[in-house]
């Protein structure tokens, strides 16, 4: 095999000295060429994300961040050179505040994200592999965690246990594991009367075996992209709950309690305190979305270049 | 000594059963074929007396011993001591797998030591006609001929007493039907399996199998 | 023999399948000559994984994106010649595709959209095609009952379902029919209720290409035939010819597996299509290897072709 071939993609010149002319078509719905843009959402997504995280670690580490130390002579003051968001109504640096409260967000939304897709995972595989009543059953109790507002419930919680970070992360944990279980009760539906099924079941393998080495491990994808989608919900859930200052405790600052924080000083006219926060936890957000939209896209079928012949 | 059904009833939706008392008994060292068209319930059969469907009413027995639990429910061992092949090897298959370890799932299973395993996969996959290259290859890398040469190795891995084979050639080009039917063969004259062909294909039933049952016509 | 109506010509059609390390070029099609005439039922017979499918693609101009062709194929049509190979996307769309070449895929019932009825995605097609033929017609065209039309693509069964997808191909009334294994997981009666359908389409005088893996249906309807092994068209001809006394060792091999003729099995494996070995693809299984050259180019005696140095018999 030792013919050039001149497989060039789309818009390029293709040599016609050997004959060889380049005739796919792309269709609609088919990346074009290379450069497909999925591709540059995951690379935008992955770069900001990772930067946005470094920073987190880094930056207040790096810029002497005491979060205990008040200073009154700097209050409320508008971004400068020394202080590139600004200072906060007890004289605290704004950036320095802000990327460590990001921290703070993003480890909670991740012990989130990471509960609720375990719960959903297995309620939704049990629920699709058992089927009948209990399937209906299970699927009813679904219907009704859905029923709640998240917020509500989820104030309920932390207001039964002020100030606990766990109580914070189960209250997040427990309402948003719905989506997950719907999704991976689904995949093991469709998935448990394929023959393959039955061809484990045949070869001698018991409920538990093929539920973890053949359905699970198919509808891991799906479960994973769900964890990565629950997690800019999570940080916005924790942002609301310790807005409304019910979130975490004042030495465990997050974004949501800066922006709690700095609710007051918007009124006297600092919008800073509010408004870097708040473009952070945006940029977290899309670049989390950016990467899970790429995942999604790339877990689709086959090209079908790639299927058998 | 077979794996027969008696009088059995099976279906998918209450009052409508797609095998209604039907009589079957797979002798060993013989190829029984059960001829019908598609949707007429061979399927169904088939899955009742490879013990994965419970029947409505009626008997299934293996070797004389009545079987009165299926699918989870029904002892492993038993089981593995029938095997099957499906129509679609794509449909049947993990796409997540190799080939290797696609044939080895039955061992594994069963708990059988690794190397113990290996050697096994080797023979049987030898048996087949299935090549060590392409062992180590995924469904979709290789042809549905290959694939279904793969999940008759499956089947035969841990040295079933029967073997249904369900429309198993009907995806199949001639040459690679008659490959996989001259492999069950052998084994049927070899090791005394007991093999029920279940097809729509008259003249493949005439040619391969001893007795053609017609429950349906 | 009257002219053909779609001509090819040292057809080469290859692609890049992986990414990275594991990129292969993949030779789908190699060398093939191959000509459609009106009024007669060419079969393209291959086990499946020989490229025949990628053959229909590069007429229809449906090849995945990464795909290069080589050498030509000429469509005959009222207003001169078209190549279909350079021809650009908007002719295909607009003058190739339903009006001058039918395609019947290969598992019909996908192809059609599942919330529509067929009888609705029917006329939508004639109406796109301005073919002015009325639904009533097709339907028995394609021998579907006239209450299909009210069904949903998963009502209904996999005849019908192949049926209408028939039906669809024939509704810009196209002079080239090709169908993509039109009988996979069918029936036999119902497989010869198609093929003698196809028949019938070959007789009012269409081009119809007939690409199957099942040689008894083949045996029974083709005028023609063209038999595949690993991307190259290894024997062609006229059907009785060759089905009764082949050439190639391939097709003779083919012959030998049918339950009918002796159930042997061709030993071995055919080669990947990403690592086809120089010259004859089929020399390491072929039993005539001793006599041969293992020059693949095919040799025309008369209306057949065969790519065997040492034709079985000569």
């Amino acid at each position: 095999m030792s013919e050039h071939t001149a497989l060039a993609p789309r818009g390029t010149r293709p040599e016609r000295t050997d004959g060889w002319r380049p005739a796919g078509r792309p269709r609609p719905g088919s990346p074009r060429g290379r450069r497909s843009p999925g591709r540059v959402r995951l690379v935008a997504g992955a770069a900001g994300l990772a930067l946005l995280v470094l920073s987190a670690l880094l930056v207040p580490r790096l810029g002497g961040l005491d979060q205990g130390l008040v200073d009154y002579t700097a209050i409320r003051l508008p971004p400068s050179p020394a202080h590139p968001f600004g200072t906060d109504s007890v004289g605290r640096d704004v950036l320095l505040r802000s990327f460590a409260g990001l921290w703070v967000s993003l480890q909670v939304a991740a012990a989130c994200a990471v509960l609720s897709t375990v719960i959903g995972t297995l309620f939704g595989a049990v629920s699709g592999l058992l089927g009948g009543w209990s399937d209906r059953l299970l699927m009813r109790l679904v219907d009704a965690v859905n029923a709640v507002p998240h917020l509500l419930l989820g104030i309920v919680i932390v207001a039964l246990y002020r100030g606990s970070v766990l109580a914070v992360i189960a209250s997040i944990g427990l309402t948003h594991w719905t989506t997950v279980a719907r999704v991976v009760r689904a995949e093991i539906l469709s998935l448990r009367s394929r023959p393959f099924v039955d061809a484990a079941v045949s070869g001698g393998a018991s409920r538990w075996r093929v539920l973890s080495r053949h359905l699970l491990p198919a509808v891991l994808p799906q479960a994973v992209l769900s964890a990565v989608l629950i997690l800019p919900h999570a940080v916005w859930h924790e942002t609301a709950l310790s807005f409304l200052g019910l979130g975490l405790p004042p030495h465990l600052a997050s974004l949501g309690t800066i922006l709690g924080e700095g609710r007051q000083a918007v009124l006297l006219g600092s919008w800073w305190i509010v408004v870097f926060p708040s473009v952070l936890l945006a940029a977290t957000t899309l670049c989390v979305a950016g990467i899970a939209a790429w995942w999604r896209d790339r877990s689709l079928p086959r090209r079908r270049s790639e299927q058998a012949l | 000594m077979s794996l027969r059904a008696d009088a059995v009833t099976a279906g998918w939706r209450r009052g409508r059963p797609v095998v209604d008392r039907v009589d079957l008994a797979v002798p060993p060292g013989s190829v029984l074929g059960l001829a019908g068209p598609s949707g007429c319930g061979k399927s169904t059969l088939t899955r009742v007396l490879a013990l994965l469907h419970a029947p409505w009413s009626g008997t299934v027995s293996v070797d004389g011993e009545p079987v009165h639990r299926f699918r989870f429910a029904a002892p492993a061992a038993l089981r593995r001591r029938i095997g099957v092949v499906f129509q679609s090897p794509r449909a049947a298959t993990d796409p997540r797998l190799t080939l290797e370890r696609i044939v080895a799932e039955p061992l594994r299973a069963a708990r059988v030591p690794a190397a113990e395993t290996a050697r096994r996969v080797a023979e049987v996959a030898d048996l087949v006609g299935l090549t060590g290259e392409l062992r180590g290859r995924r469904p979709h890398e290789v042809s549905d001929g290959q694939l279904q040469r793969a999940c008759l190795a499956r089947a035969l891995a841990p040295r079933p007493d029967y073997l249904l084979c369900d429309e198993m050639t009907a995806m199949l080009d001639a040459s690679t039907t008659a490959a996989l039917v001259s492999v069950v063969s052998a084994e049927v004259t070899g090791r005394g399996l007991g093999v029920l062909a279940v097809s729509h294909d008259e003249q493949l039933l005439d040619a391969w199998a001893g007795e053609v049952l017609r429950p349906w016509s | 023999m009257s002219a053909p109506v779609l001509s090819v010509r040292g057809l080469d059609v290859a692609f890049r399948v992986g990414r990275g390390a594991r990129a292969r070029t993949v030779r789908a099609v190699t060398g093939a000559d191959l000509d459609l005439r009106p009024g007669r039922l060419t079969a393209l017979v291959g086990e499946s994984g020989c490229g025949k499918s990628v053959l229909t693609e590069a007429l229809t101009g449906l090849l995945p994106a990464t795909a290069a062709v080589r050498g030509s194929a000429t469509l005959s049509t009222p207003d001169g010649d078209l190549e279909l190979l350079d021809a650009p996307e908007s002719d295909l769309r607009d003058r190739v595709r339903g009006r001058l070449l039918g395609l019947v895929p290969q598992s019909a019932a996908t192809h059609l959209t599942p919330t529509r009825t067929v009888g609705a995605q029917l006329r939508e097609t004639l109406a796109r095609l301005g073919a002015g033929i009325p639904v009533a017609e097709l339907m028995e065209r394609a021998a579907l009952p006239r209450h299909v039309l009210e069904l949903y693509p998963h009502e209904l069964s996999g005849g019908q379902a192949q049926r209408a997808g028939l039906a669809a191909a024939l509704a810009g009334d196209p002079p080239v029919l090709l169908a993509d294994e039109p009988t996979a997981g069918l029936d036999r009666p119902l497989v010869e209720h198609v093929t003698a359908l196809l028949a019938g389409l070959a007789d009012e005088g269409r081009a119809v290409l007939l690409i199957t893996h099942d040689l008894r249906a083949a045996r029974d309807v083709a005028d023609d035939v063209a038999v595949m092994y690993a991307s190259r068209l290894v024997e062609t001809g006229p059907a009785a010819e060759v089905f009764t006394g082949p050439w190639h060792p391939y097709t003779a091999g083919l012959l030998g597996a049918l339950p009918d003729a002796g159930f042997t099995p061709v030993p071995g494996h055919p080669p990947e299509l990403s690592a086809l070995p120089p010259g004859c693809p089929f020399a390491p299984r072929c039993p005539e290897r001793e006599r041969c050259s293992g020059d693949p180019e095919p040799v025309r005696h008369g209306d057949r072709t065969v790519s065997c140095s040492g034709p079985v018999g000569s």
